[in-house]
C-alpha cells in the first residue's frame, strides 16, 4: 500500500483546477466580447437603475403599485376584485354607473333595457359603432357569444348568470334579448359585473375550462401591452369610442408584500399605492402626506365584515346566546383599538351607502352593552358556576382579524368577567373555509365582497336557503354555505319576493324587512365594514374610487 | 474495476436511482396534499359558488375520483411528462407556469451560490489562517449568526438599511416598471440582455438581483464558511504544509496557493447539498423581495391547494436536486482523485 503525501494529490488535482480556471477565464473572455461588440437591440430607456427609476417619467404614463395578484384575465373566469379592476378598464359592460355615482348608465346599451311584465325578458338595444381591440366590430352576435361563454366554460363567476339566464338571443343586429329562468329585479345591475364584456369570437372559445388567462381583447379604453409575473402594462386605446383616458398608459408593480409596496412609495418609485396597505402603513402614510408630498383618497367601500354563528353547534345554537354574544361586541372599540379609525362600524349586512342600509342592530343591541347580555346569558342558563365558551375563527393570514379577534375576547373576558371565555383560534384560508362549509366552527370573523351594486347581493347569499326545515337548519344553499345553516321558510320567501319586485319603493320595503328579521335571529352579526385608501404621489390628479367600488384609470393624469 | 469504469458504474447507479427518489417525492406531495384540509374548488369557483356547481367541476377534474386512481391517473401523467394544468388559472399548464417563473429563481439562486461560496471561503480562509485568534472567534460567530438568523428577518433588515434608508438599492422587484426587460429564450434577465447586447439592461438587472442574492447567499454562507474554516485548519497542520514552511515560502502563499485548495474539495459536496436549501431558501427571499419567481408561485399555489401547480413545482424542485447533486459527484470524482467509488 502506497504511503498517503499529500503533495502527490495536490499535484494531481492541480491539472482540473487549472482546468476550472480556464473554463472560468474563457467564460468571461466571451462574456465580455458579447458584451462588448454586440450592438443594443433595443433603445436605451431614459430611466436610470436608481430607487426611484419607477417614479413619475414624464411620459404620460402612470405607475401604480399594489399587492393583489391576478390569477387570470380571461372575464369568463376572473373573480376577484383587482384583475375585476384591470378588466373594467379593459373592457365595456353593456351596463356601467356614471362615476361618482350609484346610478345605472348604459354603456354598449343605448338605453336601460325594456323589461316584459312578468319581468323575465330584457330587450336590450346596443351601440353600433364600437369596434374591439382587435378591430371586430361590436354587434348583437358578439355579445351573445360573450355571454354563452360566461356561462358555458365554468369559470369562477359563471354560475351568477347561469343562475339567472335561460337564454339570449340576438334579436337583431344590434339588440339582444335576454330570457331570464325566474324574474331578478337586480338583473340590469347585474349586467355592469366586469366578466359580462364583449370578447372577439375569432379569439375566444366556448367550451368547458377554455381559458385565456394572460391575455385580453375587448372594447375599453385600454389594451393589454404586456403581462409578466410581477407587472402589467395597459397602453391607452387610440380608437376607445367613448372618453379617451387622460394618461398614455398604466403601468402596475405588483408585490408579495404590503411593506414593499409601502416603501416604494415612500421612497417616490411608483405614482399610485392601491390595495393592500396594513392599517399602520396607512396611518404613517396618512400623518406623513403633506411633508412626504403625496396625496391620501379616502372613500367607503363596500366590503363588510361579519361574524357568523353556527346555529348547528352550542352554544350559538341557542338564540339568546347568539343575542348575548350580539350585545357583547363593542365596534368603536374595534374601529378605534385595531382600525384606528381605517373602518365604520356595521350594524346591518348592507354597506351604509344604501339607502335601504338600516342600522338594525344598533337599535337592538347596541354596542359592548354587557348588562343586557348578562340578560341574556342567565335566561339561557349560564352563571359564573357555569360559564359560556365560546371560540372566534378567523383566517390566520389576516392580521387584523385576528386583533380584532384578539380585541373582542379582551373587551368580553373585561366586560363579563368569569360569566364568558373566548377562545381565539386561526386556520389557514382554504381550511377555514371548508371547515366554514362543513359546520365545523362556533363562530367565524368574514367578510364579504359584493359581485354588483345591489342589496340583493348583500341579502340573498346570507339568509337564503334552498333546502332544509326549522329542524334540520339549512342543508344546502346559500345560508349553509355561510357557516350559519340558517333556515327560515319567513326570511326565504321574503328574499324571493324582492327578487321579483320591480317596484323599488315596495323592493325596499321588503329589503328592510329582512333587514330585521337577521337582527331577530341573529345567524350573522355585522361589525364593521371597510374604508378602502389610495395614495397618490402630488401631480397625479383625477385618482379617485367610485362608490361601487370601481377604481377608474382612464380619469388619472399628471 | 478501474477508476473510470467505477465513475461510470456509480454514475450509472445514481441515475437509475434518480427516478425513485423523484417517485418518493412525488407520492409523498401528492399524499400530503390530499391530507391537508381544504377543497381547491373552493380556489376555482370562489366558496360563495353553489354547491351544485363545485360538485360538477369537481366530478369533471376527477377529484370525486377514490384516491388510488387519482394517484394512478397522476402517476399515467407524469410518465407521458403531462404535469397538468393550474387549477386556479384555468387554460395555464403547469409547464407554462414553471417556464414563466423558473429563470427568475435560476436566477436568484445561482447568484446567491456565487455569494455564498465567495464569502464562505472568504471567511473561513482568513479565520483559519488565524488560528485563536479575534478573526478566528470572529469567524466562528459568522458561522453561527448566518445559521440561526431567519431568511426574512435578515432580508427585512438589509432591504430597510440598503433599499429604503440609505437607497443604494431597489425596494424589490425583478427589473424597474419603466424599463422593457430584456426579451429572449432563456428567460434570464443577465443572460438574455447579454445576448441582446443590450448592456444598460444587463447592469439594470444585476442591481435589482444584489439585495436578494446577497441575503440568500450570506445565510448559506455560513455552511461553507464552517467547512473551509475546518478543513483548512487540519490542512495547515499538513506535514506538507510543514515542509513548506521548512522551504521559507511565505504563510499567505501558503495558505491561499497550496492549502486552500486541498481544504475546498468538501465544499464541492456540500455544493450538491446547499442546492435543496437555496431552493428552500428562495421561497422566503422572494416573498420579501417580491422577486416574482417559482418559489414565490408555488407559495401562492399551495395557498390555494392548487393541486397540479404544487405537485409539478415539487417534482421539477426534486429534478433539479436529483441532477446537481449527480453532477456534483461527477465533479468531485473529476476534481479530487482518492475518491473511490
Amino acid at each position: 500500500m502506497k504511503g498517503f503525501v499529500f503533495f502527490r494529490p495536490l499535484a494531481a488535482v492541480r491539472q482540473p483546477w487549472r482546468s476550472l480556471l480556464q473554463f472560468g477565464v474563457l467564460f468571461s473572455l466571451c462574456a465580455g466580447l458579447i458584451v462588448s461588440c454586440g450592438a443594443p437591440s433595443n433603445p436605451p430607456s431614459t430611466a436610470s437603475p436608481t430607487t426611484t427609476s419607477a417614479s413619475p417619467s414624464g411620459n404620460g404614463r402612470v405607475t401604480m403599485g399594489t399587492t393583489q395578484k391576478v390569477e387570470t384575465l380571461d372575464p369568463a373566469d376572473a373573480y376577484t376584485i383587482f384583475t375585476g379592476i384591470l378588466l373594467y378598464n379593459m373592457g365595456d359592460r353593456l351596463y356601467t354607473y356614471t362615476p361618482g355615482t350609484t346610478e345605472l348608465a348604459p354603456q354598449l346599451a343605448t338605453e336601460l333595457p325594456t323589461i316584459s311584465k312578468d319581468g323575465l325578458t330584457y330587450t336590450i338595444p346596443l351601440r353600433e359603432g364600437v369596434k374591439l381591440h382587435d378591430g371586430t366590430p361590436f354587434d348583437a352576435a358578439v355579445m351573445k357569444f360573450s355571454i354563452e361563454r360566461f356561462i358555458k366554460n365554468g369559470g369562477g363567476p359563471a354560475f351568477l348568470l347561469s343562475d339567472q339566464i335561460a337564454t339570449v338571443e340576438a334579436s337583431g343586429k344590434y339588440e339582444l334579448t335576454i330570457q331570464l329562468k325566474s324574474p331578478f329585479a337586480a338583473f340590469t345591475s347585474l349586467l355592469t359585473f366586469w366578466g359580462v364584456t364583449p370578447v372577439p369570437p375569432t379569439a375566444y372559445e366556448i367550451g368547458e375550462g377554455k381559458m385565456q388567462p394572460t391575455s385580453f381583447i375587448g372594447s375599453g379604453p385600454y389594451k393589454l401591452a404586456a403581462l409578466t409575473p410581477d407587472a402589467i402594462k395597459l397602453d391607452a386605446n387610440p380608437d376607445y369610442w367613448g372618453e379617451k383616458p387622460a394618461n398614455q398608459g398604466v403601468d402596475i408593480q405588483i408585490y408579495a408584500s404590503s411593506a414593499n409596496l409601502y416603501n416604494t412609495f415612500k421612497t417616490k418609485g411608483l405614482d399610485i399605492a392601491y390595495q393592500t396597505l396594513e392599517p399602520d402603513q396607512i396611518s404613517s402614510l396618512e400623518k406623513d402626506a403633506s411633508a412626504g408630498g403625496w396625496q391620501v383618497i379616502e372613500a367607503g367601500s363596500t366590503v363588510v365584515n361579519y361574524m357568523t354563528l353556527n346555529q348547528k353547534l352550542e352554544p350559538t345554537k341557542d338564540l339568546n346566546v347568539r343575542k348575548a354574544i350580539a350585545t357583547m361586541i363593542d365596534r368603536n372599540l374595534i374601529n378605534q383599538r385595531v382600525f384606528q379609525g381605517q373602518a365604520d362600524p356595521l350594524y346591518s349586512l348592507l354597506p351604509t351607502s344604501f339607502s335601504t342600509y338600516k342600522p338594525v342592530f344598533k337599535a337592538a343591541y347596541g354596542d359592548g352593552n354587557f348588562e343586557q347580555a348578562k340578560q341574556l346569558l342567565t335566561a339561557a342558563g349560564y352563571s359564573e358556576a357555569k360559564p359560556l365558551s365560546f371560540e372566534i375563527w378567523y383566517p390566520s393570514a389576516s392580521s387584523t382579524r385576528g386583533n380584532v379577534a384578539n380585541t373582542l375576547k379582551q373587551s368580553i373576558e373585561k366586560g363579563l368577567p368569569g360569566l364568558v371565555n373566548v377562545t381565539v383560534n386561526s386556520a389557514e384560508r382554504a381550511t377555514l373555509s371548508k371547515g366554514v362549509d362543513e359546520g365545523a366552527y362556533t363562530t367565524v370573523l368574514l367578510n364579504w365582497y359584493p359581485d354588483f351594486y345591489d342589496a340583493d347581493t348583500f341579502i340573498q347569499p346570507f339568509l337564503s336557503c334552498d333546502q332544509g326545515s326549522p329542524q334540520t337548519l339549512c342543508t344546502k344553499g346559500a345560508s349553509q354555505g355561510n357557516g350559519s345553516f340558517y333556515y327560515s321558510a319567513k326570511a326565504n320567501e321574503l328574499v324571493q319576493k324582492q327578487r321579483a319586485e320591480q317596484d323599488p319603493k315596495t323592493r325596499d320595503a321588503l329589503i328592510t324587512e329582512l333587514q330585521d328579521i337577521m337582527a331577530a335571529d341573529v345567524p350573522y352579526i355585522p361589525l364593521w365594514q371597510n374604508k378602502d385608501y389610495v395614495f397618490a404621489q402630488n401631480g397625479v390628479n383625477g385618482v379617485s374610487i367610485q362608490p361601487t367600488q370601481q377604481f377608474l384609470l382612464w380619469q388619472i393624469g399628471k | 474495476m478501474s477508476r473510470s469504469s467505477a465513475l461510470r458504474y456509480y454514475v450509472l447507479s445514481r441515475l437509475l436511482l434518480a427516478p425513485l427518489m423523484l417517485w418518493t417525492i412525488t407520492t409523498l406531495v401528492f399524499l400530503l396534499l390530499r391530507a391537508t384540509p381544504g377543497d381547491p374548488v373552493d380556489a376555482i369557483l370562489g366558496a360563495r359558488a353553489p354547491e351544485e356547481v363545485k360538485a360538477a367541476v369537481r366530478e369533471r377534474l376527477g377529484l370525486n375520483a377514490p384516491l388510488w386512481l387519482q394517484y394512478l391517473n397522476y402517476m399515467g401523467s407524469l410518465l407521458r411528462l403531462d404535469l397538468g394544468s393550474s387549477l386556479t388559472t384555468q387554460g395555464q399548464t403547469v409547464w407554462q407556469i414553471i417556464q414563466v417563473h423558473f429563470p427568475a429563481t435560476l436566477e436568484l439562486t445561482v447568484f446567491s451560490m456565487l455569494v455564498a461560496v465567495t464569502v464562505g471561503v472568504l471567511v473561513g480562509a482568513l479565520a483559519a489562517s488565524r488560528p485563536n485568534t479575534a478573526l478566528d472567534a470572529g469567524g466562528r460567530l459568522f458561522g453561527i449568526i448566518t445559521y440561526a438568523v431567519p431568511m426574512y428577518w435578515f432580508g427585512m433588515v438589509l432591504q430597510l438599511v440598503f433599499a429604503v434608508q440609505l437607497r443604494w438599492f431597489p425596494i424589490g422587484t425583478r427589473f424597474p416598471l419603466t424599463m422593457t426587460p430584456p426579451q429572449g429564450w432563456t428567460g434570464l434577465y443577465l443572460v438574455d440582455s447579454l445576448l441582446q447586447g443590450n448592456v444598460q439592461a444587463f447592469f439594470v438587472a444585476l442591481y435589482y438581483l444584489t439585495l436578494p442574492s446577497l441575503t440568500l447567499g450570506i445565510l448559506i454562507s455560513g455552511v461553507f464558511e464552517r467547512i473551509v474554516r475546518i478543513n483548512l485548519k487540519q490542512t495547515l497542520r499538513a506535514d506538507y504544509v510543514e515542509a513548506a514552511r521548512a522551504r521559507g515560502i511565505p504563510e499567505r502563499r501558503i495558505v491561499f496557493a497550496h492549502a486552500l485548495k486541498n481544504a475546498l474539495i468538501p465544499v464541492i459536496t456540500v455544493l450538491g447539498l446547499t442546492v435543496a436549501s437555496l431552493l428552500g431558501g428562495a421561497i422566503l427571499t422572494e416573498v420579501t423581495f417580491s422577486w416574482p419567481g417559482l418559489a414565490n408561485r408555488l407559495y401562492q399555489a399551495i395557498e390555494f391547494r392548487d393541486y397540479p401547480v404544487v405537485q409539478g413545482v415539487m417534482v421539477f424542485f426534486g429534478v433539479i436536486v436529483a441532477i446537481a447533486s449527480i453532477l456534483i459527484d461527477i465533479l468531485n470524482a473529476y476534481v479530487d482523485p482518492r475518491i473511490r467509488y
